[in-house]
């Protein structure tokens, strides 16, 4: 059965983190009947194990619903669901893509916050209709008319009449979905038309190929419909198309305004590069609609296998997670400490640590990941211009003419008492004050230009360790500045460690190399001998610490029964051996690559 | 070489630092005990029967607690179950606190020529807080009833407080005793002990502390006489102690009573801590064995290392290539390269540079696989 367009809803909803986003998600669902409330497991959108401990959503997941409204007719509502995080803003815009409206969830107690303006912006740039939702009015310390004072103020978007409800409770629902009907626009487009399906996200099965997600714009694709996109040639026929209720179900065809999925046994996901518009061969549409806006990793890091012979699955594992991450870079890297591995270019540092931990879970692989980077453009003596992404790949000073770092432009909300302490940590930061605006009694924006590798390592736990997790925190990228810049190397027992060298700004190098040496002398375990940790700019040794030989390491008995025990134990400090890398011959623990990074900078 | 080691798990009381199989309040099962101990000799010794054990060490616990009768019972019973060679050395476990002239002479008479004494340090107050059950002078009375014989004393460092003075002194007591042969154990506090809380609560001396006294007190005993031929045992020259030798030379031997393990046929076994569980396995004729490892070829190799650089003399290369047929210096080139300067590698030999016998543990590493 075909719905007729009118009746069709497509919307996502966004806000900012913690705001109340998956809980309505699941409570729209639950009201459409769509799962029952003693089989549904909490958040059955982020079914990522990731996403649900940590409370984000990372990836895509369209759920279709059906529900019959007070004018009587039956509806069918499309949510697809959207990243909250900043850095996962280039996945935001696709999903927005695939919508007519948005709904923008606001947390009655805590108000408009950087991301619900981030995301509040992307959805009006979109041409989406917004349509505000007050959450949370179980709390006692709900203040709704403040919250809807302030998406009127700093929004301009009209929430008088914005629901009030409680997700967590199920208050109000009802009026939410009633509101779709009315706020959320009917799909356009026609069925007659040569097809155009926008693909906003595919993943690969091993059994049907490529499923590519899709809002099929104009025309309509059944089983047997010969395809191809726009950015390949290759034609398929397809095998299969559906819609997520939520499970993936299969449909006999899908036209237009509808959300769901294709199949049609693609082997390869570079044929069906998101943003991509899927046609039909036979009557193919003129031109694609709009793609997206190529994102680009801003921050980098080398990531290597633990144990080095484990660098094919390493790489498997990255080309897995890239066919349907394409803001993930990866290059393949080498370094004297750590071996072969890759430098990865992520959005951000949460794309980082996210892509990091799916690794480790999904592919079950130990992987030691260096300091991360941003990409610096030198200007070189003779005229020419390079990038350099990876320390180690700094020409030396003397064919250096100068060099530019990459600047964000951050906001920041807080309540008004903590403008000092984060002018302070801007300030550190090397920021440049911009603006401050007074949005109500309790909420104040400031504006900074702050240089992206300040921020890349503790910025986000300094912010919310000074305002008591209160302010919040966005950017984007604005450019690149001139800057200067040096390679600050650590040397261990005399020998430099390629996988330790950062480049930092000249007024920086010293504390940060004094505060890394410190670090590396509380991780770095007792030896046979004593090793010298030395920070160096260029040949110029800037900080020492000494890690004292040990002194007793010994079982002392080994009798009958002390055998077996003590094999055991030496088997076990041998375990923990193999996840050392060895710096010359001074052995250092893996983590002592991303533990230098977590030093407070105020000590 | 071959060795018996026999258990007892009974004392007095229990001392704060131990974790082995000894208790107080079980005392009153001592003649079932020994009858089950009895009991599985005869088993033992008949599935033994075609090997000759050189050593016999009576441990515990205290043995030295118990009515000498049961001792004594022990012995014979070994010497009737098992092959033993021409000249035994039997050694027996005692606490200064629990002897009398007629258990020595009791002892004497079965063959026992060997004396380990737990002095632990010359301090009674030192020793109340150890819980130990005895004093300094009873030390020297236990050493007065066994003038001329072969005796040994136990020495801890690393206790609460302890200077090194008073290591050297407790030395001098054990050297009054007229010992000739001295074993000095760190401390180390085991879970569920109750020196484990001082450890926590950081009353204990720190590695390197305990590391500085083991120096002092290793360069104090060779000046008195007393060579180090173990990370933990001192002896003048000719009283090493064979039965533990046996152990680092990787010898076989079969331990009998609760908790004590075996090294026979390539096969590590252990016997149940528990004294009811031992019993009722015994009389039920079924193995008191809680645990068993077939020692495959390459941990054997491991073994014979880890075990053999613990002693001064350390790795008989010639006798491993034989044992194992390989070439010791082409298998194991990787560690001898990385750890040369801290060992001593000749044709015949490999030991662990004496000075640094007591961080062994990450140069061994190197030679496991």
């Amino acid at each position: 059965m075909s719905t007729v367009k009118e009746n069709i809803r497509n919307f996502c909803i966004v806000a900012h983190i913690d705001h109340g986003k998956s809980t309505l998600a699941d409570r729209l669902m639950e009201k459409t009947g769509q799962v029952s409330e003693r089989d549904m497991e909490e958040q059955l959108l982020d079914s990522m194990d990731l996403e649900r401990e940590r409370g984000i959503t990372i990836k895509l997941t369209p759920v279709r619903m059906f529900y019959t409204a007070k004018d009587g007719k039956e509806y069918v509502f499309n949510l697809i669901d959207t990243p909250g995080h900043v850095d996962f803003t280039y996945e935001v815009s696709r999903s927005l893509k695939a919508c007519e409206g948005a709904i923008l969830i606001v947390d009655a107690t805590q108000g408009v916050q950087a991301q619900t303006l981030a995301n509040a912006y992307l959805a009006i740039d979109n041409d989406l209709e917004i349509m505000p939702v007050i959450n949370k009015m179980d709390l006692a310390s709900a203040r709704p008319d403040q919250a809807v004072e302030e998406i009127e103020n700093i929004l301009g978007v009209e929430a008088h009449d914005a629901p009030r409800i409680s997700a967590k409770s199920g208050l109000n629902i009802e009026e939410v979905l009633e509101k779709i009907v009315e706020k959320i626009p009917a799909p356009k487009g026609d069925d007659d038309a040569p097809l155009k399906a926008l693909i906003f996200d595919s993943y690969y099965d091993n059994f049907k190929g490529v499923i590519c997600f899709v809002r099929i714009v104009d025309g309509k694709v059944s089983a047997g419909t010969k395809i191809k996109t726009f950015m390949s040639d290759k034609e398929f026929v397809v095998t299969e198309v559906g819609v997520f209720s939520p499970k993936m179900t299969a449909k006999s065809q899908l036209s237009s305004g509808e959300v769901g999925y294709i199949a049609a046994s693609i082997k390869s996901i570079e044929d069906t590069a998101v943003g991509d518009t899927i046609t039909e061969v036979n009557n193919p549409a003129k031109e694609p609609l709009p793609g997206y806006k190529k994102a680009l990793p801003m921050v980098f890091s080398g990531v290597f296998p633990l144990d080095g012979s484990k660098f094919n699955d390493l790489k498997d594992a990255l080309l897995k997670l890239k066919l349907n991450d394409a803001a993930l870079s990866i290059e393949p890297d080498n370094s004297a400490a750590l071996g072969f591995g890759f430098r990865c270019g992520f959005l951000g540092l949460l794309h980082m640590d996210v892509i990091q931990e799916r690794i480790e879970r999904e592919f079950d692989l130990q992987i030691i990941t260096t300091a991360p980077s941003v990409s610096y453009k030198v200007y070189k003596t003779d005229g020419t211009q390079m990038v350099v992404e990876n320390p180690t790949h700094l020409p030396p000073v003397t064919e250096i003419d100068y060099m530019e770092e990459p600047i964000i432009k951050a906001s920041i909300f807080t309540p008004p008492e903590y403008v000092g302490p984060i002018m302070e940590l801007c300030q550190f930061k090397r920021g440049v004050y911009k603006d401050m605006v007074y949005l109500d009694k309790t909420r104040v924006e400031l504006k900074y230009d702050l240089p992206l590798n300040e921020i890349i390592y503790d910025f986000f736990d300094s912010l919310k360790s000074r305002t008591k997790g209160y302010a919040s925190f966005d950017y984007e990228v604005s450019g690149y500045q001139k800057s200067e810049l040096v390679k600050l190397d650590m040397l261990l027992n005399g020998e430099m460690c390629d996988a330790l060298s950062i480049i930092v700004h000249k007024d920086k190098a010293y504390e940060r190399g004094r505060q890394i040496a410190e670090k590396l002398k509380e991780v770095i375990p007792r030896q046979m001998f004593e090793i010298p940790i030395q920070a160096a700019i260029g040949g110029k040794i800037i900080a020492r610490e000494t890690v004292k030989a040990f002194r007793k390491d010994v079982l002392a008995k080994c009798y009958g029964g002390d055998v077996t025990r003590k094999k055991k134990l030496l088997e076990k400090q041998k375990e923990g051996k193999k996840k050392m890398r060895s710096i010359g011959s001074v052995e250092i623990p893996s983590e002592a690559f991303i533990e230098i990074l977590k030093t407070d900078n105020e000590k | 070489m071959k060795g018996i080691y026999v258990h007892v798990p009974f004392c007095k009381s229990k001392c704060t630092y131990c974790d082995f199989a000894s208790f107080p309040k079980e005392i009153g099962k001592t003649e079932s005990y020994f009858a089950c101990l009895y009991r599985e000799m005869e088993g033992r010794g008949k599935q033994l029967k075609n090997k000759t054990f050189d050593t016999v060490y009576i441990g515990g616990g205290t043995p030295s607690v118990v009515e000498s009768k049961f001792i004594v019972g022990a012995i014979r019973q070994i010497k009737k179950q098992f092959n033993l060679s021409k000249n035994p050395e039997i050694t027996i476990e005692i606490n200064p606190g629990t002897v009398t002239e007629q258990k020595i002479k009791d002892y004497k008479s079965v063959g026992i020529n060997r004396f380990s004494i737990g002095l632990q340090t010359g301090y009674d107050d030192q020793l109340k807080r150890l819980n130990r059950i005895h004093t300094a002078k009873d030390f020297l009375i236990c050493c007065n009833m066994l003038k001329g014989e072969n005796k040994s004393a136990d020495i801890l460092i690393g206790l609460a407080d302890q200077t090194a003075e008073q290591v050297k002194k407790s030395i001098d007591l054990a050297i009054a005793g007229e010992v000739n042969h001295i074993s000095m154990y760190a401390l180390t506090p085991e879970v569920g002990t109750p020196i484990y809380t001082d450890y926590l609560n950081g009353l204990l001396p720190s590695g390197d502390e305990i590391a500085e006294l083991y120096d002092i007190a290793r360069e104090y005993l060779s000046q008195k006489g007393f060579e180090r031929y173990e990370v933990s045992n001192f002896c003048k020259k000719g009283f090493e102690s064979k039965h533990n030798l046996n152990y680092w030379q990787r010898g076989e031997y079969i331990g009998l009573g609760v908790s004590a393990s075996s090294f026979i046929d390539d096969r590590r076994f252990t016997n149940t801590f528990s004294i009811d569980e031992y019993m009722n396995a015994i009389i039920y004729n079924k193995a008191p064995e809680i645990s068993s490892d077939i020692i495959e070829l390459e941990d054997a190799k491991f073994e014979c290392i880890m075990l053999g650089l613990r002693t001064e003399k350390g790795v008989d290369k010639k006798q491993f290539n034989q044992e194992f047929n390989c070439d010791f210096d082409k298998e194991y080139k990787n560690a001898i390269d990385k750890k040369g300067e801290y060992l001593i590698n000749t044709p015949t030999k490999i030991s662990i540079n004496p000075e640094y016998l007591y961080v062994q543990n990450d140069i061994i590493l190197e030679f496991m696989k």
